[in-house]
């Protein structure tokens, strides 16, 4: 009876210590988000800091980037079982230092509690792990976050790589099918409506995409 | 082919169903039913119901317009692509992508168009007792396409820069080079066609043979999932399946109304990896060679990025224009590469500053990538539990590590004589910056671990593999399944090897040949 009564006392404190240490405190969630919660978008938040820094070489850093958003945005339009792996991938990390802990003061905190130099460090230890699989989960971890920082329009408008503009075109595929989810009858266009083939190649340095031109002016402070 | 007239295309929208259109459940009945409509089951449902048949042709993603083209690339991805184009192989791990679209792969490829050279068809006839599956019987058949396409070499005026730079090296090193052919008609140098061209110069099935098919009074249904190929006996009856919504990943939802297909013949180009899957999900149909899901080949590629002195504005440019064929006999080919940003870099070294400072040098970067012909490297595909989604099991071959290994020697080289300064060879295991020839010469070494290759693969094979003998192979000559009297199989899961260039063209002269062959025996 008291060798249950200790068991049970010994199992309640230590869900009590992983619930406060791995799960516990975190700050609210950046309003909107889909798929992430509290804890992950913490997470998000932290290695975006550590990914891509202040005073580096690009546009925006990626505390301002606010890859939360966009990394919620991306997980919510995948299947369900990539969103899980993904996400089972974010636990991984965000709590890995706490059975293996950083070599300083505080190492045994989860990712997102960690100073800046221990989560570089955790980071690089992942990128160069003799083991070929926990680089490759490195790579997936970080490919995420690439793909959401440097797909910014604010990134790419600065590195001049946004798309370019294009006139709408109409072709007999724009004349027979709907936008997707819509109904036939919403089709604008007619056969009348198909446009002419465009035969000059477009210009190096012409005109972006509005939307990615209009990042650029905010990026500038310019209305 | 020129657009349609316009009464042509008033009657032909009248055929075409999509998601929202489906209220209830429905039954149907053709002459043939097509099983996808990538390139290689449009052409099949073009050639069929040009030639009379009634013909239902059934895709089970979306029809995409132009507005629907996410500039994103990683959206546009997860949109496009099966498993959000996160999918991967088992064994040896690479990312390998299948589209899910009205059009199929056509919709977000590259659009290139290559004939494999004789070699390639010499050892398929004589490896898979093949009588008329060679250049001579399937000129015409490239030719009919090349036509009605209109593919011709990239010029000069799309190339861009990062394309010409390719030429550029391989001259300065002797190594032949040429434009690459595609179907593209007025292409404008967007670069865009991994996420879909929205000058609709490439032509793509969605706008170039799904319109004919429908001018031609075929029905084409959208959004429907076919689950299994009915049979009695020695004879396919049909297929049955469900609707499913546009980006849903073939999830059920509450409109998935059930369907179902009557036909005389069934022809499925699903593509090489769910094609199998049908099968095996069919009560194992067409499988007493046991060869349904086995021999799965791809073409491995490795890509390069390399540094130039200065911007070379490398946004525009045909999204691959140019390529060299030089070096086939030793397994692989040479192309040039361009993506969206994001993605080209996700396989850049590095953490913080260091990163950032390689994102910032995109504007001087082009991308040159190499396809091996990896024969030995085999694997398979099997039903996932609960799912039609595969597995794919595949392991690389000792001997085509040293192919990719060439490879990336070679296209190392040819930056460097086309005056880049550095190179990022993508390679694990290795330094991330080459800045010398002489120091590229460790990616043709054993330094470079299997590991250490970072790969893709998203040109598969012989999953349903034909062979003159029956006990080898699921199909005969004629795609023909062995083991039934009614039930096609064109997609690329039917060459008996990789075919060492790019699958496209291949599949779809394949699928014109069947198509007339099946057309007359109806």
């Amino acid at each position: 009876m008291l060798t249950s009564l200790l068991l049970v006392v010994l199992v309640a404190g230590l869900a009590v210590f992983v619930h406060r240490r791995g799960f516990a405190g975190y700050a609210p969630a950046p309003a909107g988000l889909a798929v992430l919660h509290r804890g992950e978008a913490a997470f998000v938040q932290a290695v975006a800091e550590v990914l891509f820094p202040a005073g580096g070489a690009m546009a925006l850093s990626g505390a301002d980037a606010q890859l939360a958003q966009s990394v919620d945005r991306h997980l919510a339009a995948l299947p369900e079982a990539k969103r899980f792996q993904i996400r089972l991938l974010f636990h991984f990390v965000e709590h890995v230092t706490l059975f293996l802990p950083e070599h300083e003061p505080g190492g045994r905190q989860r990712f997102s509690s960690l100073s800046a130099a221990a989560r570089v460090s955790l980071l690089e230890r992942l990128a160069n792990h003799p083991r070929s699989v926990v680089r490759l989960l490195f790579t997936a971890l970080r490919s995420v976050f690439v793909l959401a920082y440097l797909g910014h329009p604010e990134n790419l408008h600065a590195l001049d790589l946004a798309p370019f503009e294009i006139d709408p075109v109409v072709s007999d595929a724009e004349v027979l099918f709907p936008r997707v989810g819509a109904l036939p009858g919403s089709i604008p266009h007619g056969p009348a409506d198909r446009t002419e083939p465009v035969r000059t190649p477009l210009d190096p340095s012409g005109p972006r995409h509005p939307a990615y031109a209009r990042a650029g002016r905010q990026e500038r402070g310019e209305a | 082919m020129s657009p349609l007239a316009t009464e042509q295309l008033e009657g032909a929208r009248e055929r075409v169903r999509v998601f929202a259109q489906y209220d209830h459940a429905f039954e149907e009945k053709c002459d043939v039913v097509v099983v996808g409509s990538g390139p290689s089951g449009s052409v099949a449902a073009y050639e069929l119901a040009a030639a009379g048949h009634d013909v239902i042709l059934l895709e089970e993603g979306p029809p995409f317009t132009t507005r629907d083209f996410a500039l994103d690339g990683n959206l546009s991805m997860t949109r496009t692509m099966r498993e959000g184009g996160l999918r991967m192989t088992r064994g040896t791990t690479m990312p390998t992508m299948q589209a899910v679209a009205l059009g199929g792969g056509s919709l977000v490829n590259s659009a290139i168009c290559v004939r494999p050279p004789d070699s390639v068809f010499e050892r398929w006839s004589s490896r898979y007792d093949l009588d008329r599956t060679d250049r001579a019987n399937l000129d015409p058949h490239y030719d009919a396409i090349a036509e009605f396409l209109g593919i011709e070499p990239t010029p000069d005026a799309v190339q861009g820069k990062r394309n010409l730079l390719f030429r550029e090296g391989c001259d300065a090193l002797g190594i032949d080079s040429e434009p690459i052919a595609r179907n593209v008609r007025n292409c404008r140098g967007s670069g865009e066609c991994f996420t879909g061209c929205r000058n609709r110069a490439k032509q793509s099935m969605d706008v170039s043979y799904v319109p004919a098919v429908l001018a031609a009074g075929a029905r084409v249904l959208t959004s429907v999932q076919v689950q299994e190929i009915r049979r009695s006996g020695r004879r396919v009856t049909g297929v049955s399946g469900q609707v499913v919504a546009p980006f849903s990943h073939g999830r059920a939802s509450g409109r998935s109304h059930a369907f179902r297909i009557e036909a005389k013949a069934v022809v499925l180009a699903a593509g090489c990896t769910a094609t199998p899957v049908l099968l095996q999900h069919s009560d194992d149909l067409a499988n007493a060679s046991g060869q349904v899901g086995r021999n799965l080949q791809f073409h491995p590629g490795v890509a390069v990025a390399g540094v130039f002195p200065e911007a070379i504005d490398s946004l525009f440019g045909a999204t691959q224009g140019y390529q060299s064929l030089s070096f086939l006999d030793e397994g692989f080919k040479l192309e040039t590469l361009w993506a969206p940003s994001p993605l080209l870099a996700i396989r850049f070294p590095g953490i913080g500053a260091d990163l950032q400072a390689r994102f910032a040098e995109l504007p001087q970067i082009a991308i040159f990538d190499a396809i091996a012909s990896a024969n030995r490297s085999l694997g398979r595909v099997r039903k996932r539990f609960r799912s039609l989604e595969p597995v794919l099991e595949w392991r690389l071959h000792p001997d085509d590590v040293q192919i990719l290994r060439r490879s990336l020697h070679v296209i190392a080289q040819i930056f460097f004589a086309a005056g880049a300064r550095k190179i990022l060879p993508g390679v694990g295991g290795i330094a991330d910056v080459i800045h010398s020839v002489e120091d590229a010469a460790i990616l043709d070494s054993s330094a470079v671990k299997p590991s250490g290759l970072v790969m893709g693969g998203n040109h598969v094979f012989c999953t349903t593999r034909m062979h003159g003998d029956p006990t080898r192979g699921v199909v005969d000559e004629d795609g023909r399944a062995h083991d039934l009297e009614n039930l096609y199989i064109a997609d690329t899961g039917i060459f008996p090897q990789c075919p060492s260039v790019n699958p496209m063209f291949t599949g779809m002269a394949l699928a014109r040949r069947q198509a007339q062959v099946l057309s007359e025996r109806l």
